[in-house]
């Protein structure tokens, strides 16, 4: 039975460039499964959709100044060609601005889809089909970084009540671009006690585009602080890299010895029935 | 004076002796030949039937280096990039429903199954051409709006009601929790013939290898339904998070 089964390669491509350039990107096109593939491409605008990377292709404009074109000899965008079992097929993506293009972003997903078959089936059929796609990011400058403002949002720390054990610490919170551009999320969180450093997180590098946020996760973990921990007064400090030029947040908040508070008291309550029932 | 210098002689000698070769990697392509610079005690591959340990012993100041435009990675084997490219795999594609008998649900199965690189996250977005219709007559089968008659596209709400018709599907699996509480949740496909847009059925913000979720596809048709053999078209559309 026939399947799907498709690599994409490179998933995303992020570009800085001058107007009026073009670029070329090469693409790999592997079919996985043991039957041969018909295919096509398609370039579509996006919009950032949420706040963890998810993207949106109804409300988008394609850029009027931007020109795709694939640069293989036999092929363009939107024309049909059969990939074989267990293959691979390079498509090189040309990519153009015009010298009056606006100094800002464009998002574009770049797709390799499979035909759909016609079949004439004697019984009720669904039939499906697949769609990969590869983002691009261009940034369209006269410089090679171009100057971003951003800000940290929302920032919260949970659970509200917190115990010197059994839940975990999280941190969470949006970092806004309030620029034409997009960053990485480039930076650090310091939880601090005392003036001791008790644990540094590094943020995920992801990206966040003009004009919109995304939520901060951290590399390798969750942006969390595991107990047991020392009850007390803790700083916490997100600061980003210096380029991106936001304003670094600060907070705090208290561990308390809550658990081994009602522990004690279930202890103490205990001796005193057993005294008390004695008594009786 | 003289019984130094022969001391000094001696010495030479036997570290001439002893001398031991110094073991650098090297690595090598079609087009460049790169000198290992790492003066490590031992380094390597070890294997054995069910392991293989790699292993940097003596890295002088091991741990990542960033900078614009290139990364060292000093060191720590247990820091290598898997290069995991964006794959996406649908199993069957043809969804055979067979003979459609009312008020007894009809269902198939087939497997999304997704891997997405370092840093990328993905969704996985569904989308019929259009309701089942018959070629033709151009007679449908509706999408299911659930037994409580609340799902949708976008929603999903229990089918197990055998009085309850149409069609529809669950996904289970890998990133598939926020959209489908469990097994008897179903949703509509979104209908491009109408305008609808695709919707996510399976996510996940962070890098994966070969998650995957069964769907399930059901019909379930009332004795009204006109006879016929119903088709559509289903696509999958699988995206990185960017």
């Amino acid at each position: 039975m026939a399947d799907f089964n498709l690599t994409l390669s490179p998933s995303q491509i992020e570009y800085v460039l001058k107007p009026g350039v073009t670029i070329i990107q090469a693409y790999d096109v592997t079919n996985n499964s043991d039957y041969s593939i018909t295919l096509n491409t398609q370039l579509l605008p996006w919009i950032p959709s949420g706040t963890d990377g998810s993207v949106n292709y109804n409300q988008a404009i394609s850029n009027p100044n931007i020109e795709f074109s694939l640069a293989n000899s036999d092929l363009k965008i939107g024309q049909p060609f059969i990939l074989n079992a267990n293959s691979k097929q390079q498509i090189v993506l040309k990519i153009k601005t015009s010298s009056n293009i606006g100094l800002a972003d464009s998002y574009y997903t770049f797709f390799v889809f499979q035909n759909q078959n016609i079949t004439n089936s004697k019984e009720t059929l669904s039939q499906a089909t697949g769609k990969i796609g590869s983002h691009i990011l261009l940034t369209v400058s006269n410089t090679e970084n171009p100057k971003v403002e951003s800000a940290i949002q929302n920032f919260s720390i949970s659970p509200k009540i917190k115990d010197v054990f059994f839940r975990p610490i999280t941190f969470n919170g949006l970092v806004k671009n309030n620029s034409d551009f997009f960053f990485k999320t480039n930076g650090k969180i310091y939880i601090t006690k005392n003036d001791k450093t008790i644990k540094v997180l590094d943020l995920d590098q992801n990206n966040v585009l003009n004009h919109h946020s995304r939520n901060i996760t951290c590399q390798n973990s969750s942006c969390s602080l595991n107990p047991p921990l020392w009850p007390g007064h803790y700083l916490v400090k997100v600061s980003l890299d210096s380029s991106l030029n936001a304003t670094p947040y600060e907070t705090s908040f208290y561990v308390l010895p809550i658990s081994p508070i009602l522990f004690l008291l279930f202890i103490t309550g205990i001796i005193f029935g057993l005294k008390f029932l004695k008594k009786k | 004076m003289k019984t130094k210098n022969v001391l000094l002689f001696l010495l030479l000698i036997l570290f001439l002796i002893n001398k031991k070769n110094i073991l650098a990697q090297t690595f090598d392509s079609t087009n460049f030949h790169i000198d290992f610079g790492n003066f490590n005690m031992t380094s390597g591959k070890k294997t054995s039937t069910t392991y293989t340990l790699t292993d940097t012993v003596g890295q002088n100041a091991p741990g990542q280096y960033d900078s614009t435009g290139y990364v060292v990675k000093a060191g720590f084997q247990y820091i290598y990039d898997k290069k995991i490219p964006l794959s996406f795999e649908i199993s069957s594609l043809d969804l055979a429903f067979g003979n459609l008998v009312p008020n007894i649900g009809s269902t198939v199965t087939n497997t999304l199954t997704i891997s997405t690189p370092t840093g990328h996250g993905y969704d996985i977005l569904a989308i019929a051409n259009h309701p089942l219709k018959t070629i033709g007559t151009n007679s449908t089968i509706a999408d299911t709006k659930c037994d409580s008659g609340t799902c949708s596209e976008s929603v999903s709400a229990v089918w197990t009601d055998a009085f309850t018709y149409g069609f529809g599907f669950n996904a289970n699996g890998d990133g598939t929790s926020s959209y489908f509480t469990n097994s008897t949740h179903f949703r509509q496909f979104a209908d491009n013939s109408l305008g609808e847009t695709a919707k996510i059925i399976m996510s996940e913000n962070v890098p994966v290898e070969d998650h995957s979720a069964l769907i399930t596809y059901k019909i379930n048709i009332s004795p009204l339904q006109s006879a016929g053999t119903y088709e559509n078209s289903i696509n999958f559309i699988a995206v990185p998070k960017y």
